[in-house]
């Protein structure tokens, strides 16, 4: 048949569009991702880079993990990802159900509580460390309201390992709860009304009905909202910096930047690699757990026999 | 058990007194709103988009806060309850079947937080599938299944609970016109099985017609006739139910009356026609001389020219298959005649009319109600 090549032809060439399509970012992320991201694994390996004689070495690691400050990283990480997440996800999840009741000036509500989110972090540590330094502004404005006494001014910045990373909490909360919230609220748009609303007359109070539908319906948004939240606070550092300086209150970011920008020695810059690559594993091996755990990959169409 | 010949009265199950909705405080949603509706009654709202009859259903299931008025089901007062202590429950337009949940935990959601125990949970709701017939699907998610098997779903979850008020809010209208024809029967068969008191919500006048024991027809947030199929067809409120009910609806013409003795005559540019009899004192007692003559399509005649009141020219022609709709145009108006498919009508083709006149409607042509 003649016909059958002239078909074979253009369903090749249809085929080929969508790999026509994607080829730039394909070529743009293998020379400024994937490069770097070999170069940077393979540095970790290195004693120093390989035209100066460099040799496979583990020391970086054992250097990394022979640190005690490293360790007092990923507890201090530890804590402020569980802390700071779930708190505002709870605090983000009451905001969004809020705002989306519409009551008389919610949009106008929504504009103000979107403002944080607009703020770049530097700007945030900035702004929180003039006001929590012991003549900032936080004691100043207590002072004024009769809160405090001026001879009793509160030392944010000087408490004590525990306070220093409420303190960094609570910001942290401040500036992501709105981002946080606006995830969730999208998501809470695109139910239909009357999803609640059969569970309403159908016997459900207003938390019955929020802990078996909305919730449930709202299970791709949350897990969205949630793995986002999850990957920016493992990386947390620069806010930490900001209000308080390298090593205060280490974590793993913040030692990255230490080891790599700091100090200028070699032996340093790959430690940082190192702890760079560490962090990585350590980033996706939460985000796949997450996922995992909360049912992401099962496929949506699979509960037969479920009864 | 009441005998076929005991048939006074019984107490109402639900009472709506002066209801309205008000949103925003501006735009009336219902104005005002007095019904009763007898037991095991099979009541529908009828009317266009917008004219208060969703609102006024979703007042009685407590999803919409009453601005005035009051909601009396099974003589208690409901209308400020949450939905979940009215005992009621509901079809939604589109279904609002819960996607995580499977059959059987839809329909057996509400049961489940009544905390009846779990054999009985499981026995109404293989009895209430059976009743709509989903018993084969009760392990699928709803994500699975067709529109008409949603509806079936959404159908067997409100049966479930065995509520003193079905309510069901255009619970057809998302399906095609084929399944939307099965659907009403079985809906109609379902209600004679439970006898369930139910409110029905629709546009469709012959979704109305053919469900209803009363129809409610609403227009601009109010109530403008209650009444059986039988009364809101062959006596209608006004012009607009005239206009609204049937397919095609009544044929309107503007006339003028003289009396003349006995009788009173109506004329019209293109004809005149004597009425006698009670139609026509009731004309005499009215007293105005300008009306409105309605007449239904199958009630205009084909008739030999000797007997025709007047005559015309066929525009366009409808087969319907059993019969077939003529339009034709009279001083510039369409009308449309519905005549059996016996002898294909061209267009073209000239018509002798004549009415059937025991079954004319007299409307008012200031006020529109009927004479």
């Amino acid at each position: 048949m003649p016909d059958t090549t002239e078909i074979q032809d253009r369903e090749t060439k249809r085929n080929l569009t969508p790999y026509l399509l994607i080829a730039p970012v394909v070529i743009y992320y293998i020379i400024f991702w994937l490069f770097p991201v070999i170069n940077a694994v393979g540095g970790s390996f290195l004693s120093t880079s390989l035209d100066k004689g460099g040799i496979f070495t583990l020391a970086n690691y054992k250097a990394v993990f022979k640190d005690p400050i490293f360790w007092q990283a990923v507890i201090n990480t530890t804590i402020i990802v569980i802390i700071s997440v779930t708190l505002e996800f709870f605090l983000a999840f009451g905001l969004a159900l809020l705002i989306n009741v519409k009551f008389r000036g919610s949009s106008f509500f929504l504009f103000l509580a979107i403002i944080p989110m607009s703020l770049p972090a530097v700007a945030v540590g900035a702004m929180w460390n003039s006001g929590l330094a012991t003549y900032g502004w936080l004691n100043s404005f207590l002072i004024r309201i009769g809160l405090i006494d001026p001879s009793n001014k509160i030392l944010f910045l000087a408490g004590t390992h525990f306070s220093r990373m409420i303190l960094i909490i609570l910001v942290d909360a401040w500036q992501v709860i709105p981002f946080m919230m606006i995830i969730l609220l999208s998501g809470m748009q695109g139910l239909q009304p009357e999803m609640a609303e059969a569970g309403r007359v159908f016997g459900g109070n207003r938390w019955q009905v929020l802990r078996k539908i909305t919730v449930p319906m709202l299970k791709q948004t949350i897990i969205t909202a949630m793995i986002l939240r999850i990957i920016a606070a493992i990386q947390i550092w620069l806010i930490i910096v900001m209000i308080f300086g390298f090593n205060r209150l280490p974590v793993l970011m913040e030692q990255i930047v230490l080891n790599i920008d700091q100090y200028m020695a070699e032996e340093f810059f790959r430690k940082g690699m190192a702890l760079s690559v560490i962090v990585a594993v350590l980033v996706s091996g939460v985000s796949f757990i997450y996922l995992k755990a909360s049912g992401a990959f099962d496929d949506p169409g699979s509960r037969e026999g479920d009864e | 058990m009441t005998s076929e010949n005991n048939k006074e009265r019984s107490m109402p199950v639900l009472t709506l007194t002066n209801l309205a909705k008000r949103y925003n405080r501006k735009v009336w949603g219902v104005r005002k709103m007095d019904l009763e509706v007898e037991d095991k009654e099979f009541v529908v709202f009828l009317g266009p988009s917008g004219c208060g009859k969703t609102t006024c259903m979703r007042m009685i299931a407590g999803l919409e806060v009453t601005t005035r008025g009051s909601i009396i089901l099974h003589g208690k007062d409901i209308t400020d309850l949450p939905p979940r202590n009215r005992d009621i429950s509901m079809v939604f337009q589109n279904y609002a079947i819960w996607p995580h949940m499977t059959v059987y935990e839809n329909i057996a959601f509400a049961l489940k937080l009544q905390k009846k125990s779990r054999s009985e949970i499981d026995r109404t709701v293989k009895e209430v599938a059976a009743m709509v017939k989903i018993d084969q699907l009760l392990s699928r998610i709803p994500g699975q299944m067709s529109g008409g098997q949603q509806q079936r779903v959404a159908l067997a979850r409100a049966l479930a609970v065995k509520p003193k008020l079905f309510l069901m809010d255009e619970p057809l209208s998302n399906l095609d016109a084929k399944l939307r024809v099965v659907m009403r029967t079985e809906l109609k068969a379902i209600h004679q099985r439970t006898g369930a008191t139910s409110i029905f919500v629709t546009h469709d006048q012959s979704e109305a017609m053919s469900m209803a024991d009363r129809i409610v027809i609403m227009k601009d947030g109010e109530i403008v006739q209650v009444g059986t199929p039988d009364d809101v067809y062959f006596r209608s409120a006004d012009m607009f139910v005239a206009g609204f009910i049937g397919t095609p609806p009544t044929n309107f013409f503007p006339v003028e009356m003289k009396t003349a003795g006995e009788k009173v005559e109506l004329s019209h540019p293109r004809f005149a026609i004597l009425i006698s009899g009670s139609d026509a004192d009731r004309l005499k007692n009215n007293g105005q001389n300008s009306l409105i003559l309605g007449v239904r399509p199958e009630e205009i005649k084909v008739v030999p020219e000797k007997d025709s009141l007047l005559s015309v020219e066929v525009m366009v022609v409808e087969p319907q298959g059993s019969f077939q709709i003529v339009a034709v145009e009279i001083e510039g108006e369409i009308v449309k005649i519905v005549v059996g498919s016996a002898g294909k009508i061209q267009p073209g083709e000239r018509l002798h009319l004549s009415f059937v006149e025991e079954r004319l409607h007299f409307f008012n042509a200031e006020t529109t109600k009927r004479i």
